[in-house]
């Protein structure tokens, strides 16, 4: 108790400023794969790409971040192990989001693909198992974002498969393309303003303390589905066929009303990454600012305050912009197979099962996600090819990320602990 | 900066490196025309300038099946089998292999055509390229068949291509058989060794069709998944 009398002030400063550089980590490095599929489909540029995102990445923190960071913030730790040293909960996040920080830079350093939400949980458990005890886990919890890494991209990749099929059969496989096009996508249009209004009204204002009963949130949800949608048909109807175009390839005309279609599902994956992944990084410092604002009390039922959320997406905005748009801008030229039909499809997909997953609290990966959902597009033929190599990558950087952040935050934590008191 | 996850997942697109290799296929066969009327001309010079053409243009083809080839990792997910894929590429390729064969003996017999048979030789050999030039149509189709994720209408339109090129491969051996029935009567008066290779070279001729119908038959297997 009297650590955190004689030096919340520091730790609280020093959470903010590990917290600020965290969330840095996530707008430079994680971004770029969320907006890849939609720089890469030719659909946006770079430029608008990084106006969507930080635009959407804030919002989507602010709005709809919360159930992930009261998970990463009280959900893998027992909290009630930690009533009577708090200050090692305070010293334990530290580390973590260190740990987590450090990993990130090391490894993205060194061109391995990992995970922010790996590194960051890999990096609680690893503290509170070793530095605290293994009963201070809440492994049941742990369990269930676990599968949730594996539920994920197999879900997105389902919902893409599904997806696709549909724009096949309504739109791309038909005698008129193009009429079809401008007049199912509205609907689509409204399906991504929907979902992604619906788990937030639910699941995320209540953090930001507005809360709605059930009738008003489907009524405000279809409400923004409609709104997304007129707007949505304003900008396509401006777009005209031209025959010329489509000579040496029958879809060219329809796969810019896609285009539309795909600035819209940009902006949903830039909310939903926000959503989901700026709980890595403010989730500790929520935690910390509980701890030390409580005098020390853990469990009390303080509220997330919304600064909080500015910070991470503040800092998720500033890493986008002062180093994020070099990695979008190394979206490659493999990529440019993914039309914007595919990108529309598999996009929309990781989107909305990244948003579920955030309403219910689970961090999950959302660059993942995203390759579940570009393969489910593959599944259903769609892509020309994939290489599946990825997959073996994806499976070694769990392998590797969740070890390494445990084992950063082991040695982040006895150092906090022997610099502060035990 | 290393390449991100999202950017390794995609590979590099077999389909038009696949189209590259079937046009410059036909290109080769295309030669062939000229050559039989410079060969039924005793045009040595020419012919043999063809020859080279076609033999240039086969090694090109060659180059690009071996590129084609090495660029397919058995890890890439695509629509249709890798194994599909590659077989019809060795079909495509053995296009442009026999129509070199044809070309190397016929020259290298000096072979001149009896006049009897010389129009419907060269019937044959336009219809053999019109039958390249149909598969390669339906080859040309790929892109629309990934685009519509091989859905059933474009599936249609690429079914009727491959059936006409079906019925030039049939008219191909209707011809054939033409020449065969002209050239029997004609034995007696002919060196016996010229006429072995008449026959030998009408029977590469009909090859060339038979081939490029193998293409369209490949590619509907392709299709089917």
């Amino acid at each position: 108790m009297e650590i955190i009398a004689n030096y919340g002030d520091i730790l609280l400063v020093l959470a903010v400023v590990f917290g600020l550089f965290m969330a840095w980590g996530v707008g430079a490095n994680d971004v770029a794969n969320a907006m890849g599929t939609s720089v890469g489909s030719g659909a946006i540029t770079i430029k608008q790409a990084i106006i969507i995102a930080v635009i959407f990445e804030f919002a989507g923190a602010v709005l709809a971040g919360g159930e992930v960071t009261a998970t990463i913030r009280k959900g893998i730790l027992d909290a009630a192990l930690f009533t009577d040293s708090p200050h090692l909960l305070v010293y334990g996040m530290l580390a973590s989001l260190l740990a987590a920080g450090m990993w990130l830079m090391i490894a993205s350093s060194l061109g391995w693909p990992v995970s922010t939400t790996h590194s960051i949980v890999g990096a609680i458990v690893g503290f509170g198992a070793v530095g605290v005890g293994v009963d201070a886990v809440a492994w049941g919890k742990v369990g269930s974002i676990a599968m949730s890494w594996i539920v994920s991209p197999i879900l997105a990749g389902s919902l893409a498969f599904v997806l696709f099929r549909s724009l096949q059969s309504l739109i791309i496989d038909t005698k008129n393309p193009f009429d079809n096009a401008k007049k199912y996508v509205p609907f689509y249009m409204f399906l991504v303003g929907f979902v992604i209004s619906l788990v937030t009204i639910f699941k995320g204002l209540k953090h930001v303390g507005l809360t709605f009963d059930l009738g008003t949130s489907y009524m405000l949800a279809i409400g923004f589905g409609v709104l997304v949608a007129l707007v949505g048909t304003i900008i396509i109807r401006r777009i005209q066929l031209d025959p010329n175009e489509n000579e040496d390839f029958h879809f060219t005309s329809m796969e810019r009303i896609f285009g539309v279609l795909m600035i819209i599902t940009a902006a949903a994956m830039a909310f939903a990454h926000g959503s989901n992944d700026v709980a890595n990084a403010i989730g500790p410092l929520a935690a910390i600012y509980g701890v030390i604002e409580s005098g020390g009390l853990i469990g009390s039922k303080s509220v997330l305050p919304v600064w909080v959320l500015l910070v991470g997406g503040g800092g998720i905005v500033f890493g986008l912009v002062t180093y994020g748009h070099k990695v979008i801008a190394t979206v490659g030229t493999g990529i440019t197979q993914l039309t914007p039909s595919r990108g529309f499809a598999a996009t929309l997909a990781a989107a909305a099962t990244v948003v579920i997953a955030s309403g219910t609290g689970l961090p999950v990966s959302t660059t993942q996600v995203l390759v579940g959902a570009v393969l489910g597009v593959g599944l259903a033929r769609g892509m020309a090819a994939l290489d599946t190599r990825m997959i073996n990558k994806i499976f070694l950087s769990w392998l590797v990320t969740l070890p390494a952040g445990a084992l950063m935050s082991i040695i982040f934590f006895f150092m906090l602990k022997g610099m502060f008191g035990a | 900066m290393a390449k991100s996850i999202i950017d390794g997942l995609f590979g590099r697109s077999p389909i038009s490196p696949l189209q590259q290799h079937m046009s410059h296929v036909h290109s080769c066969i295309g030669e062939l025309s000229g050559f039989m009327v410079a060969i039924h001309a005793q045009n040595w010079d020419e012919a043999e300038r063809i020859k080279s053409v076609i033999g240039t243009k086969e090694g090109e083809a060659d180059k690009l099946k071996k590129k084609l080839r090495l660029s397919l990792p058995s890890t890439f997910m695509m629509p249709f089998s890798r194994r599909d894929l590659l077989d019809l590429l060795l079909i495509q390729d053995s296009i442009a292999n026999v129509t070199k064969d044809v070309s190397g003996l016929m020259i290298n017999r000096k072979m001149t055509l009896p006049d009897e048979i010389f129009e419907d030789i060269i019937e044959l050999t336009n219809v053999c390229i019109q039958t390249s030039e149909m598969a390669l149509k339906a080859v040309n189709e790929l892109d629309e068949l990934l685009e519509t994720a091989f859905g059933n209408r474009e599936r249609k339109v690429v079914g009727s291509i491959i059936s006409k090129v079906n019925d030039l491969e049939s008219e191909s051996d209707k011809i054939q058989h033409t020449i065969r029935t002209k050239l029997f009567p004609l034995e007696a008066t002919l060196p016996p060794v010229d006429v072995m290779f008449y026959y030998r070279a009408v029977e590469w001729l009909g090859e060339l069709a038979d081939s490029a119908q193998k293409v369209g038959s490949r590619l509907e297997v392709l299709l089917a998944k």
